[in-house]
């Protein structure tokens, strides 16, 4: 008996795999982040399927090895931050963006008695203060950019205080090492949630729609299978128009893909919308991130970083989508806003 | 600086290392000797401070120490396998990178201040400098299963960085004349490497990159900084370009 069901399953998966096995490949790595979710959307509504695309996807806890992981050709797909892949294209490593997973996300966090201090609309509140931060993070370099934006020098008007992690940032808060801190989702839920910590803005109030992690892959590989990726993009701007007009199935989706707080994953994503997942490669913001990570010093050289950004595709699969769907709302405000941004 | 006043040098900064800070019993878990070929050379000080002070061995590592008196022969070890880890000029590591040896970058050693007052004003000048420095190499059959291997090492030598700028505070009379940095910093070497003219037209724009494995020097110093709050560590950090650690190793930790 045991004999004959597995060999009924066996006949199952080959089938399934056959019929996957006629569809091009692609691996993807990205981050345990709720607004990462379009890909699990993708995945389990079948979009990717329905588009020919056949997407494998990876998580990862390190950016670099996410991006050494691109770079060394196990992976086809990578959503490893804004940082990361512009770090190893200024080495001179062959990556090209070809879209977007999330836009802004980061938060500055302080004590509750520090809050009314911090709070307003105005970024000279924290001047002469201490801010704790990842180097390098989203957080750090947007929000250096939003300082200068605002005619504060970061040199001399406030002091940086640099730590290995997200939680580190946390714990400096809380102890009061640092007057707030620069941290990104879920960090500061969290924060909030477990250390009665509380966000005293997020980073999108002062600098709208800026970038967080990017999509991007080997030059090589786009250059040689632009409709896998103009599929692979296609099936990514129908997830976001299912977490446009399903939040309750997506927070769903999102909770058992990450095996987070349900709470935490439907604030961020429908209540508080710290975040915004987006497709859009965002050419214009991946160029304004480059001009703050040369302005902050921590790149030597500057370097065309333009030719890096590959928009064609993703324009592509927005108007396979829109001549589907002439009348569609939302693919309608997606093609608006690719129009602002690249 | 003739060889036998570099030869001074080195026992000066290793003794002034070394009565500055007490030695610390140390328990660890033995794995196989790793042969670590050096240059006799001022720069060199910070691998005989790690062995001396055991941060080898508190890494839970067991290093000999093999001197060489020049690069060429000690790269020529590294490559036939004679030695696991190399420390020896920037020069000639980078020479032998871009003749195809495969060997990687991982750590920084020291580097003697130029005495010329026009050094830090000229590019140029300053990269003949740079070159003349140690740095830290491994061969490319270092297998990837062992990158653990690599960071306890690198974390051996910033340890002894912290003991040397530790009595050098107290003690700057012998120690001034050497520049110490672990960090392998890409950047300064590829100034090196462009110096030197070593990018060939025929080499990827990434060749130089790909030997520099600045991941396990921001590895071994992360975690590091998981300890205590120490000021020399927070500079090392803050000078280092390291990818920033987006999320937690997985999402059960949230």
């Amino acid at each position: 008996m045991k004999r004959i069901i597995a060999a009924i399953l066996l006949l199952a998966l080959t089938a399934s795999s056959g019929i996957a096995a006629d569809l091009p490949k692609l691996r993807v790595g990205y981050v345990p982040e709720p607004a990462h979710g379009l890909y699990f959307l993708a995945k389990e509504k079948g979009y990717f399927k329905e588009e020919g695309v056949d997407v494998e996807l990876f998580q990862f806890g390190s950016a670099a090895e996410g991006v050494a992981a691109v770079k060394a050709g196990k992976l086809d797909v990578g959503t490893f931050g804004t940082t990361a892949p512009l770090l190893f294209i200024s080495k001179g490593s062959e990556f090209t963006f070809i879209g977007g997973m999330m836009i802004g996300g980061q938060a500055i966090i302080a004590r509750p008695e520090r809050l009314a201090e911090l709070s307003g609309k105005d970024l000279k509140v924290y001047k002469g203060k201490k801010i704790g931060l990842v180097k390098l993070s989203t957080g750090d370099v947007i929000f250096r950019g939003a300082l200068k934006k605002a005619g504060i020098d970061v040199k001399k008007d406030l002091t940086f205080v640099e730590f290995g992690s997200a939680a580190a940032v946390v714990e400096a808060v809380k102890k009061g090492a640092v007057d707030a801190g620069l941290v990104w989702p879920p960090h500061f839920s969290l924060a909030e949630k477990n250390h009665g910590l509380k966000v005293a803005h997020y980073i999108s109030e002062f600098y709208p729609d800026y970038t967080c992690c990017r999509i991007f892959a080997h030059t090589a590989k786009v250059n040689s299978e632009p409709e896998t990726y103009r599929r692979f993009l296609t099936a990514l701007i129908r997830a976001y128009k299912f977490y446009k007009t399903n939040p309750e199935e997506t927070v769903q989706v999102y909770t058992k893909a990450l095996k987070i707080d349900e709470d935490i994953v439907r604030n961020e994503t429908y209540v508080k919308k710290v975040a915004d997942s987006n497709p859009d490669p965002l050419r214009k913001g991946i160029l304004d991130f480059w001009q703050h990570i040369l302005a902050a010093g921590y790149i030597p050289q500057d370097y065309p970083i333009d030719k890096h950004i590959n928009t064609a595709i993703y324009k592509q699969a927005l108007d396979s989508v829109i001549k589907k769907e002439p009348k569609d709302k939302i693919y309608q405000q997606m093609l608006t806003f690719y129009k602002k941004n690249n | 600086m003739s060889l036998i006043a570099m030869r001074m040098i080195i026992p000066m900064i290793v003794a002034a290392a070394l009565v500055c800070s007490g030695a610390k019993p140390v328990s660890a878990t033995m794995q196989k000797t790793l042969r670590f070929g050096y240059l006799d050379h001022p720069g060199s000080a910070l691998f005989l401070i790690a062995a001396a002070k055991e941060y080898f061995r508190e890494e839970g590592l067991q290093v000999e120490l093999i001197r060489y008196s020049e690069s060429a022969r000690g790269l020529s070890a590294l490559e036939t396998g004679v030695i696991d880890v190399g420390a020896f000029t920037t020069s000639d590591s980078l020479r032998a990178i871009a003749d195809g040896k495969g060997f990687r970058i991982i750590a920084g050693g020291g580097t003697q201040l130029s005495a010329n007052p026009l050094t830090e004003l000229d590019d140029a000048l300053q990269a003949e400098t740079d070159s003349r420095g140690i740095i830290v190499l491994i061969p490319p059959s270092w297998p990837n299963a062992e990158k653990g291997t690599i960071i306890q090492l690198t974390a051996a030598i910033i340890k002894a960085y912290r003991t040397q700028q530790q009595s050098q505070t107290r003690d700057s009379k012998h120690t001034a004349a050497v520049h110490f940095d672990p960090n392998p910093d890409y950047w300064r070497l590829e100034r090196i490497w462009r110096s030197l003219g070593l990018q060939d037209s025929t080499m990827k724009r990434d060749f130089l990159a790909s030997h520099v494995y600045e991941e396990i020097y921001c590895d071994a110093l992360d975690r590091m900084l998981l300890g205590p709050i120490d000021s020399i560590l927070q500079q090392l950090f803050s000078k280092a370009v390291c990818t920033p650690n987006c999320c937690p190793a997985s999402a059960a930790k949230l």
